[in-house]
């Protein structure tokens, strides 16, 4: 160990949960360690490796159970003392940030300078940090308009397992020198290295907004409302069905989210719409977000298809949740294809059934499905990750190559490596 | 080398028309829009199907032949120069439109469809590709998928990346895969965003899935000439600090005005020393509204002469200039090279300040047409092969890639670094990145037959040539050894 990264581990700032554990030997628990700066992490993961630990990064910890789980933890590295701004080029429309900064504290950083991050996480509030979030992949409703997280990444600094630092892609917003290895790191769950700090590319906060509401509980209207929606000039920056009314928001100008909401009322297929008053909107989203996030006991699953595909998916998940005894919910990012279904109530058993049935169907019309968090009980009965795709022997050997002893999350893509 | 076995093989696999031998077909393919590199293949493959295309790769696995993937060669950074004794495997036959499917705004096409086509297709269902290099008539969609292409309206629609949400591809082992999927998330670590942009390092990809926008309500676009390169300079940051989001803002010099005049006669005037196109689109008030805004903030910035297009024919004229300026500079000077670099947008100034000085020194001249809203540099260096001049207009046009970088900007951010820039990428990374770069190409091809020696500097490439690889400071210095 050398002696900067002892010194960091006996001298972890924070609560009482941040002081090292008695390491991963006599109770089982994991030691944990807080880096304040790029080369206290690369030194840190630098020890890690020769003592062969296995590595748990972790950012806010809102997400840290997504994906299959971990097998062993013998060092979790918290990236909350990396939430730094590093720069700030609002001219340029870029930022440089340590990874562990909270989205929702970078938004307010940038808010001076009239500009965002177009990144909408359900999480966000809960603290979520940009490293946990890219790793996760999660991603707002505004993912319509703005691309993910992932899409408005520039530039990445990783410190992969062995403490080696890599930088990719750089600081401008149009570049395509070498590979984006951020790419990598997008959906990873930490099991390829972990991120450092990230170059952003924002954009002007948009001058107004506004959101027009629809009463439909038949998917297949929501559908169809949708696509009128899609296919009018209005450019809606977010289409969403909760299974029970649509949310279409739109951005812009202040006269032209005006005429936006209205014209939209106007088209035949969202006759009844309403644009929501403006103490409506935001609450409108938030109650909107926690479905998304679901609640303790709950199963969240992830769902990306096309949009078609909806209707009959919706009925399936219906079907098997009667059969399982338990209540489903979806929340269909419509316009995209990209499903969260909350599966609530009832026992494990019916949980882990519903999951790998519907799975299943998912499978079959071509989507793909991620598994978030789970009731207690589902992960002895269901797969994270289903069948392992064509592309598994690839990615053992990414993992190979980039983990070669398998210390990064380990398990957490089981069965697939 | 290439048996009389191995060819059989070849044929039978793919048909005998499938497999080209003789050597001046073989000729046609030695290069690609970088004219300076050439290297005439062992063989040529015109596969039809993924299938085919797969069975054409296993072969080359077995035998340990290097293979390189073409689309339609007009590719600027010698990513489809043939590798001495390979392979090329030509995606030209492949040019169906697999699906698509308006509702869900999506098309599923082989790779060698052109990128212009695209829209040309979604044309009647209101939907159109937004990303649009100036080469879009010719070259492919498999093409831009290898160099995450862009184009004039990256400012606000992003790369081929951001509209491509899954690829069917080959790997190098002759495996045949998918990444991503029909929407734009899927389960895992992002193989589609990786592989874009790759250079046809990776794979090959054999089916494209992209996704398609509504074409835009309303379209403006106008024409501001200034007096100085510096006023112009300030009014794209004006613009790109008021809140608005331009489709497109394009800057060009007096020389590139100059031959874009003498070749399509597109309008602009001869008399300014730089001039801005900038174009807004999306819903018709908004458009308008802000259309008005860059207006004024063209005048407050100085601009000598406002130019608006009144309608679609005349827009199509000023960006036929545009679009026409590379191959118009042959108008003004008998050979040139274009570059691609990218500076931080406020740099600008400062950046082109020293090409006209480096041009100065140098003795040749250099004439600049680029996307100012992101800071995407395109200098064209002008000069004369038969003078003996290429070499020093070489050595010009890296230099300028290479004070990008410098200035806290990017070796390329189109063009892709293939073989021209492969040994420039030291500037930009360090050995470690560079190393871990290797890492992940091993990854996908443990026996480096895909497009060997393009994008990662090799020993061999950059000490061969003398005068292009200029070693990395620490490098010279004797502290790191290349590895
Ligand atoms: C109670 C609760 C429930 C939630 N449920 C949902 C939900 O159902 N759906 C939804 O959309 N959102 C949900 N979220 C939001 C989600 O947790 C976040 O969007 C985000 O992914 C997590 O950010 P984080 O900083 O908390 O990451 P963490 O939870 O700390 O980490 C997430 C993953 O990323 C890895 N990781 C973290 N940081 C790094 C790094 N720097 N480098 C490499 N890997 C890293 C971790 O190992 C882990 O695998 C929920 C949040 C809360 C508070
Ligand atoms: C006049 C002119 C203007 C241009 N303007 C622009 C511009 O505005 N913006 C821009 O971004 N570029 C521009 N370019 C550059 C060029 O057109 C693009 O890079 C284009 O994407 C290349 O496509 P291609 O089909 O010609 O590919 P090629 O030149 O044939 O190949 C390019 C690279 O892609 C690989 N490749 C080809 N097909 C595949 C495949 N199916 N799978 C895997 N790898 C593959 C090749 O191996 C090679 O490395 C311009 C070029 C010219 C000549």
């Amino acid at each position: 160990m050398t002696e900067e990264s002892q010194a960091l581990r006996e001298d972890v700032p924070g609560g009482p949960e941040n002081r090292p554990g008695p390491g991963s030997g006599s109770d089982g628990s994991p030691s944990r360690v807080r880096p304040t700066s790029l080369a206290e992490t690369a030194a840190a993961l630098e020890t890690a490796a020769a003592e062969q630990q296995s590595l748990l990064f972790t950012g806010a910890g809102t997400a840290l159970d997504w994906g299959a789980p971990v097998t062993r933890t013998d060092l979790v590295v918290e990236t909350g003392g990396l939430d730094r701004l590093i720069s700030h080029a609002a001219e340029d429309w870029t930022v440089g940030v340590e990874a562990g900064m909270p989205l929702a504290r970078l938004q307010e950083q940038l808010a001076p300078a009239g500009q965002w991050l177009p990144v909408d996480a359900p999480t966000a509030k809960a603290g979520a940090t940009l490293g946990g979030l890219l790793a996760g992949g999660d991603v707002g409703p505004r993912r319509l308009k703005y691309g993910g997280l992932s899409d408005l990444v520039i530039g990445a600094t990783l410190v992969l397992a062995d403490g080696t630092v890599v930088r990719t892609g750089g600081d401008v917003i149009k570049n395509v020198a070498g590979y984006d290895l951020a790419k990598l790191m997008a959906g990873s769950f930490g099991a390829f290295g972990m991120v450092a700090r990230l170059n952003l590319r924002v954009h002007p906060l948009p001058e107004s907004t506004t959101t027009l509401a629809l009463a439909a509980l038949d998917a297949g209207q929501a559908l169809t409302a949708a696509r009128a929606v899609m296919r009018s000039p209005l450019e809606p920056v977010a289409v969403e069905w909760d299974g029970e009314r649509l949310l279409i928001r739109f951005h812009g100008t202040e006269d032209s989210t005006a005429a936006r909401g209205r014209l939209g009322a106007e088209l035949p297929e969202l006759a009844g719409a309403r644009v929501l008053d403006a103490d409506e909107e935001e609450p409108a989203w938030e109650a909107h977000a926690a479905k998304i996030a679901g609640e303790e006991g709950d199963t969240v699953l992830r769902a990306a298809t096309r949009p078609a595909r909806l209707p009959a998916l919706h009925a399936k998940l219906q079907e098997l949740a009667e059969g399982s005894g338990v209540r489903a919910a979806i929340v269909s990012g419509i316009a995209q294809g990209l499903h969260t279904v909350v599966l609530r109530g009832g026992e494990a058993e019916g949980h882990a059934a519903a999951l790998t049935a519907w799975r299943q169907a998912v499978h079959e019309s071509d989507g793909s499905v991620t598994l978030r968090r789970r009731r207690e009980g589902v992960d002895a009965r269901a797969e994270s990750w289903g069948p392992a795709p064509a592309t598994t022997p690839l990615l053992r050997s990414l993992k190979q190559q980039f983990d070669p002893d398998d210390r990064c999350a380990p398990g957490r893509f089981a069965p697939w490596f | 080398m290439i048996d009389t076995a191995l060819r059989h093989e070849f044929e039978a696999a793919l048909g005998a028309d499938a497999v080209l031998t003789d050597p001046l077909q073989l000729r046609t393919y030695e290069c690609d829009g970088l004219t300076g590199f050439r290297e005439v293949p062992a063989l040529v493959l015109l596969p039809r199907t993924t299938e085919e295309v797969a069975a054409a790769v296993s072969l080359c696995a077995k035998a340990g032949l290097p293979f390189v993937a073409r689309g339609a060669g007009t590719g600027l950074s010698g990513g489809a120069v043939p590798v001495a004794q390979g392979v090329v495997i030509s995606l030209a036959r492949m040019r169906q439109v697999v699906e698509f499917d308006p509702d869900d705004r999506r098309m599923v096409l082989q790779p060698g469809v052109t990128n212009a086509e695209i829209s040309k297709i979604a044309a009647p269902e209101g939907l159109y590709y937004a990303p649009d290099p100036s080469s879009q008539v010719v070259c492919t969609i498999g093409g831009n998928v290898a160099e995450n292409s862009g184009g004039a309206h990256c400012v606000k629609y992003g790369f081929t990346v951001h509209h491509v949400t899954a690829l069917r591809v080959v790997l190098p082992d002759g495996s045949i895969v998918t990444f991503g999927g029909d929407a734009p998330e899927s389960a895992g670590p992002d193989l589609r965003g990786l592989f874009i942009g790759s250079e046809g390092t990776l794979g090959i990809a054999t089916e494209i899935t992209v996704r398609l926008l509504r074409i835009p309500q309303a379209v403006r676009t106008l024409v501001a000439d200034f007096s100085t390169v510096e006023a112009a300079g300030e009014a794209v940051s004006g613009i790109m600090a008021s809140g608005i989001v331009p489709a497109a803002v394009e800057m060009l010099d007096s020389l590139a005005i100059e031959a874009c005049e003498a070749a399509v006669n597109a309008g602009y005037s001869l008399d300014a020393t730089a001039a801005l196109v900038v174009e807004l689109d999306g819903m018709e008030e908004e458009c308008d509204e802000q259309f008005e805004r860059v207006v004024a903030l063209c005048r407050e910035k100085g601009t000598t002469n406002i130019r608006i297009a009144d309608d679609a024919a005349e827009r199509a004229r000023i960006w036929q200039g545009r679009k026409a300026a590379f191959a118009a500079v042959g108008r003004i000077s008998p050979d040139y090279f274009v570059q691609d670099g990218v500076v931080p947008r406020t740099r600008l100034s400062e950046a082109l300040g020293r090409i006209a000085e480096m041009s100065r020194t140098e003795g040749l001249r250099v004439a600049n047409v680029f996307h100012a809203g992101d800071g995407n540099l395109h200098p064209l260096v002008l000069f004369d092969e038969q003078a003996g001049e290429a070499e020093r207009a070489e050595e010009l046009s890296g230099r300028i890639a290479e004070m990008c970088v410098e200035l806290g900007g990017s070796l390329s951010g189109e063009h892709g670094i293939g073989l021209d820039k492969a040994c420039s990428m030291p500037k930009m990374f360090g050995e470690t990145d560079l190393a871990v770069m290797q890492q992940l190409r091993r990854s996908f091809d443990p026996a480096q037959l895909a497009n060997p020696g393009k994008v990662l500097p090799t020993p061999r490439l950059c000490g061969e040539k003398p005068g292009r690889f200029r070693p990395h400071p620490l490098e010279a210095a004797g502290v790191i050894e290349r590895w």
